[in-house]
């Protein structure tokens, strides 16, 4: 069979927050607004199922949860039904193996979901569980599980080698919870001003709490198929995944890849690959989700996947270029900052935002988007995930 | 001790929620590494065949996949590049202010590691900082016939070199 371009076709959240509602619960939401926006599909069509969940063991224990999803949705996969985790990438993960199997005839339509289940019923277990996020008998041991003195690092870094301030932090905050605060689905509806951040109580100085995304549950899904059945199936333009880039080059701190803590050479080389497989460059890219944990995070990733030069991360969001009437709009539907981050959902969470953007149909639409990225860290900096959408194959 | 809502688990050790490496020999190949620390050694492994020297230690070399590996020292001292102190959200098992420092151990060799016996406001950046090996609770292990037992533990941090 020759390989066959690749279309995501449906997106679906649950509700995220702080939900009353177990991970069961919300994927069954998720999938419910993921099939209602392709009428036209018969469950029976669905052939694969991929649940990225990285905590649902530890939280909700339950291990091999996707057959368990897969029965409480009302579909029978045949071609693929599993679990991956890539933590903070799981959901961007799914989808770059659903391509694959979806491109080379492995399967036909394959549902992509994911989610977590943070909160237990006692705030201690929610935390302490976070220490199984990175390297456990090195770095968790040393209490790093909870990210925010590592990206302290981090910002530090950058202010002292390229002088970037923490209002220019701030300034990525301001727009998120901005763009967040029309999207129904986010943890946050409430734009926030400069003065709030900065007067905002201290986290791990330079980073105070309206640096940090929230700890939030939820899931989402989304449809893949490919293009001949995408036809048949949805009326609305159609969008094609055109590339894909996961890379891990170390996982224990000791061995960070970079020059500096601001310097992130598995980020270059993810981007490097991903726009290479998609024939495109940074300034192709018309708007983007990135994955902006923190807010210095997207600071370097604005220079990291090349839409400004290195070290000029700060300017770029504080002078409005990664927002609308800017360069390239960035988080249009508030990020991890505004919807906040239930690891294995927060990948497809971005691509549903994708598909919006592309078929013109987002809530904050940047007009005309032909060509979007998204992007993902996951853990304590260790993987960069990086997909690339358009309206071409 | 009772564990409320599971009561099955009263006086029962739950490895699954230990934050600290699971080092007994019975559980860990690697075990040799916290008998090292015990003696206030920090080590990892060298492989004989090739040289390479990774950390954390492994048990097959990962540049050559030789098998035949050596316990070798690491630096005890190093200067202090970054550090963070964390007031809020520590994690339980830790207490505030949780520091953690980026530390040049030399021998192209940087490491975070918490950085312990320091009050808040105390470390600078350039300070030099040595190992600090301190026991955590040990792991209870079932042998035969139900006997439960102890393997003791201990772990690893810096402090500050006294000026």
């Amino acid at each position: 069979m020759p390989e066959r371009d690749v279309c995501i076709i449906g997106g679906g959240m649950s509700r995220w927050g702080v939900r009353e509602a177990s991970i069961i619960d919300m994927a069954q939401e998720a999938a419910k607004e993921c099939f209602d926006e392709v009428p036209a599909l018969k469950k029976k069509d669905v052939d694969g199922l991929l649940f990225a969940s990285s905590y649902c063991g530890r939280r909700s224990f339950q291990v091999n949860i996707a057959p368990v999803i897969a029965e409480r949705i009302g579909i029978k996969p045949t071609s693929m039904c599993t679990r991956l985790d890539t933590l903070c990438a799981g959901g961007s993960s799914g989808i770059i193996l659903a391509t694959g199997l979806i491109k080379s005839g492995m399967a036909d339509v394959v549902v992509v979901a994911g989610g977590e289940k943070l909160y237990t019923p006692q705030r201690w277990e929610t935390y302490y569980s976070e220490l199984a996020s990175i390297d456990h008998d090195w770095d968790g041991a040393q209490g790093m599980g909870l990210p925010p003195p590592y990206f302290s690092m981090t910002a530090q870094e950058h202010m002292k080698r390229y002088g970037t301030t923490k209002e220019q932090l701030g300034a990525v905050s301001v727009k998120n919870r901005r763009n967040g605060s029309t999207n129904p689905k986010g943890h946050f509806q409430k734009a926030v001003t400069m003065e709030e951040v900065m007067a905002s109580r201290v986290i791990v100085p330079p980073l105070s709490l309206f640096d940090c995304c929230p700890i939030t549950d939820g899931c989402a899904a989304v449809l893949l198929t490919y293009e001949e059945k995408a036809k048949e199936l949805t009326d609305r333009p159609l969008v094609y995944i055109r590339g894909t880039a996961q890379v891990s080059l170390h996982s224990m701190s000791m061995n960070w890849p970079g020059e500096h803590l601001a310097d992130w050479l598995h980020l270059r080389t993810a981007a490097k690959r991903a726009y290479e497989m998609a024939r495109v460059g940074p300034d192709d890219i018309d708007v983007a989700m990135t994955h902006d944990c923190f807010t210095i995070s997207e600071i370097v990733e604005m220079e990291d996947l090349g839409f400004c030069k290195k070290g000029e991360g700060g300017p770029f969001v504080e002078s409005g270029q990664s927002d609308f009437g800017g360069k390239l709009p960035v988080n249009t539907d508030g990020g991890l900052l505004s919807c906040g981050h239930p690891f294995g959902a927060t990948g497809i969470r971005q691509a549903r935002e994708m598909l919006h953007q592309l078929q013109g149909r987002a809530i904050r639409q940047v007009e005309g988007a032909e060509i979007g990225l998204t992007h993902n860290l996951s853990g304590l900096n260790v993987e960069h995930t990086i997909l690339i959408y358009g309206r071409e194959p | 001790m009772p564990v409320p809502g599971v009561p099955i688990l009263d006086g029962k050790y739950p490895s699954s929620m230990d934050l600290y490496p699971l080092e007994a020999k019975e559980f860990n190949r690697i075990h040799q590494f916290y008998e090292n620390l015990r003696q206030k050694r920090f080590t990892t492994t060298k492989c004989k065949k090739c040289g390479h020297v990774p950390f954390p230690p492994r048990v097959v070399c990962p540049k050559c996949n030789s098998d035949d590996l050596e316990w070798v020292d690491l630096p005890t001292q190093g200067k202090v590049l970054q550090f963070t102190e964390e007031v809020a959200g520590v994690p339980l098992g830790f207490e505030a202010p949780l520091i953690h420092a980026l530390i040049d151990l030399g021998e192209g060799r940087k490491l975070v590691s918490r950085i312990i016996n320091c009050k808040e406001g105390q470390l600078k950046e350039g300070d030099a900082v040595k190992l600090a090996v301190f026991d955590i609770p040990p792991m209870i292990i079932e042998k035969k016939g139900g006997v439960m037992d102890e393997a003791k533990r201990v772990f690893f941090a810096f402090e500050p070199v006294k000026r």
